[in-house]
Parts: structure tokens; sequence; C-alpha cells
């Protein structure tokens, strides 16, 4: 089939794979993002136990591949009475691994600190609470926003393990897997999802740089 | 019988006191038996060579160094070991830096601002008006809406002094407000220190300015080896010191 047919027989499906692609990877990056921030504020603070699970959680989801993470849930919690939807086991698997990545920017983003900043905030009498939530992390996110805007487009790309699970409606990848199965799509229709891909990652690409333009902190 | 009748007034409390000081580094003694006493509206200038744990000694005060022995008391009060207690603590004594360290992302204005409003609870308005008194007290009013890295050092210090005062604090304690300065932005942030001085702000200041010790201080401690080697008026101290290491050290600097 040729671009013309795939999009005139599958031009609305394409389209709500787009939005499945947009929504998963919005809800996941604000997920990991949360969880990224909670994590690294744990890694920075005085109490080793909480330092030692910061550390913990980094180690883990920075090192399993998306597929086995999502195999687990999907097929191995049923195991302990958990079962949640393709859509749900999906969104988590594409939020705790970016999440372990935004927390490792995040720590770049801190060291870029220097130490006396600090000491100048507990000097007025700030607690570790406000050093961190006025001084700390709102510098670490203005150092970040470039790898974060990475981190989107990377967790965007991610999303394509929802083909590994029968989501309805489909996200791109998954569609194309459908498609092909259904018709001959062939290259073609990976082809199409890939632009999708590329135009939403370059879209990504130029308000993230906008963003860091404007934060960004002059030393 | 004279010194019994003495009520034990607020004045007469030291607003800074250390007894028997000590800290280690490992192997290293780096405060010796500190014993310091600095009264209300005093200025105390600590000299000495580099390595003599006078930076180390201004530190303790606020507790950004931990002690391992001995009592440091502020205003009556042995200073907190950590949590919110030695926030309050901390909000109490300024500190005015060797680099500055302004907040890189916030403004000259909210830079100090925020003590007060995040720190003390000051309405928004009353902390701005505030702080740009204060900036026109030293000098850089104009740069108010500036962010620190537009200023020059100079200026960058003196945004410094003025979110210490900011805090109306007890004391102000200054390491080495001006060794990272160029020499012709020096005379402005000590202008401003001694104009402090002379409203009867309590100072402890780490330097290596002798002509400011000489014209500002009330007291000189001079430090080596961690330990204090000698107490003295400034006069008394930079024409005929006591000992022959405040001695020696007074020489190396005059034959440069």
């Amino acid at each position: 089939m040729g671009v013309t047919e795939l999009l005139s027989q599958y031009g609305d499906k394409y389209i709500q794979a787009l939005f499945t692609t947009w929504k998963l990877t919005a809800l996941a990056f604000a997920i990991a993002f949360v969880i990224g921030v909670l994590v690294t504020v744990m890694r920075v603070s005085p109490l080793k136990p909480l330092r030692v699970v910061g550390d913990i959680y980094v180690h883990i989801f920075r090192n399993i591949p998306g597929a086995s993470l999502l195999i687990i849930l999907v097929y191995a919690l049923p195991y302990l009475n958990v079962v949640w939807s393709y859509f749900t086991c999906v969104l988590i698997a594409v939020s705790l691994i970016p999440a372990a990545f935004c927390s490792e920017y995040l720590m770049a983003g801190i060291n870029t600190i220097d130490i006396g900043q600090i000491e100048a905030a507990r000097s007025i009498g700030m607690t570790f609470t406000q050093v961190i939530s006025k001084v700390v992390i709102p510098q670490a996110l203005r150092a970040s926003v470039l790898p974060l805007t990475n981190l989107l487009v990377a967790t965007m790309l991610t999303t394509a393990l929802a083909s590994q699970v029968p989501l309805n409606p489909r996200d791109l990848t998954g569609l194309v897997a459908h498609i092909n199965t259904h018709a001959v799509g062939g290259i073609t229709a990976f082809v199409i999802s890939a632009a999708l891909y590329c135009a939403t990652a370059v879209v990504i690409g130029q308000i993230g740089n906008r963003i860091d333009r404007k934060v960004r902190i002059l030393r | 019988m004279e010194k019994q009748s003495k009520p034990n007034t607020p004045e007469q409390t030291p607003v800074i006191e250390l007894r028997h000081v000590d800290k280690h580094y490992g192997q290293l003694h780096v405060l010796k038996d500190i014993n310091l006493s600095v009264k209300k509206g005093e200025v105390v200038v600590i000299i000495g060579p580099s390595g003599s744990g006078k930076s180390t000694l201004c530190r303790t005060i606020n507790r950004m160094e931990t002690i391992n022995s001995g009592e440091i008391l502020i205003d009556g009060t042995a200073i907190p070991q950590e949590g919110k207690e030695l926030a309050r603590l901390r909000a109490q004594v300024g500190m005015v830096f060797q680099s500055f360290n302004l907040f890189a992302h916030k403004t000259i204005l909210d830079n100090v601002t925020l003590g007060p409003t995040d720190v003390l609870h000051v309405p928004k308005k009353e902390a701005r008006e505030e702080a740009i008194k204060l900036l026109k007290r030293v000098g850089v009013d104009t740069q108010a809406a500036k962010l620190p890295a537009q200023l020059s050092g100079g200026q960058q210090q003196r945004v410094a002094i003025a979110r210490s005062l900011a805090m109306h604090p007890k004391a102000i304690l200054f390491d080495e407000p001006t060794s990272a300065l160029d020499p012709e932005m020096i005379g402005e942030v000590l202008d401003v220190m001694t104009e402090l001085a002379k409203e009867g702000m309590t100072m402890v200041v780490v330097t290596h300015e002798m002509n400011f010790a000489r014209r500002v201080a009330d007291r000189v401690i001079f430090m080596d080896g961690g330990a204090i080697i000698e107490e003295n008026t400034p006069e008394e101290f930079f024409t005929h010191p006591n000992t022959q290491r405040a001695q020696d050290f007074l020489n190396s600097i005059k034959n440069h």
C-alpha cells in the first residue's frame, strides 16, 4: 500500500494513535518528573536511609529494560492478585524508568550549584526543606532543562512499548503492528508513524530550547 | 562583693561566647581550647597566617562547622546541634562569605527579601520596602532588578551584607569578605563594614586587611596553629604585640 492509500484507510486511526502516544507521553513524563524530584530530594537528604532508598530506586529503574518491566507488570503481578489495565501497566512502566533518569539529571543540576549558596541559605536560618525547595531544586531545574527535554523525547519513544500489549486505542507503534497483521502496510506504515514521532520530537525540542534560553542561570 | 551585686542584665550577657572549643579534622587539631567572648556592639577582628584556623573559628559560631568539644553560646543560649532550632538560631547571626554566595537564580532584591519573607514571615510588601532601603544603604539600589552575575564582586558583596542585615541579626560574621575581590573593590566593601561598626553592629571579622583592623576593631585576636595566641587592642597589637609569634607575623606582612 502507498502512503495515500494507507492514510485514506487508516488516517483516523493514525490520529487516534498519535493522541494515545501523546497522552501516554504527557502522563508518563508528569509522573516521572514528580517521582524524579522526590527521589532526588531523598538522595540529598541528611537522613541516610532516605538516601539509600533513593539510590536503590535509581539503580533499579535505570538498569531494567522497559520490556521486562512491562512483562512483570502485565504477567507477574496477577499472581499477586494485582491486576491492572494494560494502559495502567504501560503507563507505570514508561514512568518509573524515566523517573530514574530524571533524578540523575537533577543530581547533575544540583552539582552545578556552589555549596556556598547552600551555606548562605542556611546562614539566614532556612531549614533543610526551605533550602531544597527555594535554592537547590529551582536551580537544578533551570540547569536541567535541556536534559529533561531529551528525557521527554526519550519517554515518548519508550511509549512504543505499548505495542506489546493489546491497547485500545493503539499507540503509534501498536497501530503499525495492527495494520501489518490485517493488511500489507509494509515499511510505509512504519514511515508514517516515524514521521509523527519525529514531528512531535522536533516540537518538543524547540519548546525545550526556548525554555532553556529563558530560565538559564547566568554565572 | 561587688561582682556578686551585679545583676545578670542582657547588656552583660555576651552576644557570642565560646568556651573551651576544640575541633579536629582527623589527626589535625584545627581549634585548640578556644575561649572568646564578644559583647554587644563590639567589633572583633581575627587575624593570623593562612591555616591558623581563623576561618574555621568564624564558621563554628553559627555551626557551619561542627565542633568536637566545648560550648558556643549566642546571647546566652547554647547553639543547638541541628534541625529547626539550629535554623532559628542561625537566623539571628548573619554571615558574609568570601565568595558572596548570592542566590544565582534570584534578583538582587529577591536575594535580600528571601530570608525575611520565608524565615521571619514578614509580609512581602514590607520586606521589599526594607530591602530597598538596605540596598540604598549599601549603595546598590539601582541594581535591584538584576541578577547576581550581572554585578561586580564589590557590588555582590555589598548585597550579601544587605541580605544579612535584612534578618536584623544580633551579630554578623565576616569570613574574609574582601579576599575574593579585585583591589579596587575592597574599599567600597570595607566602607560599608566601617559604617556598620560605627552604628553599633556586633561583628566578628576574619580578614587580612590590617588597616581595617587597626581603624575599626575594638579588639584584635591573633591566631596561629589553631589557638588564640594573643588578644589585644589594635593600637597595642600593631605597635608592640605581646607575643613573638604575633611580632613575626606582623614583620612578615611588612616585608611585602
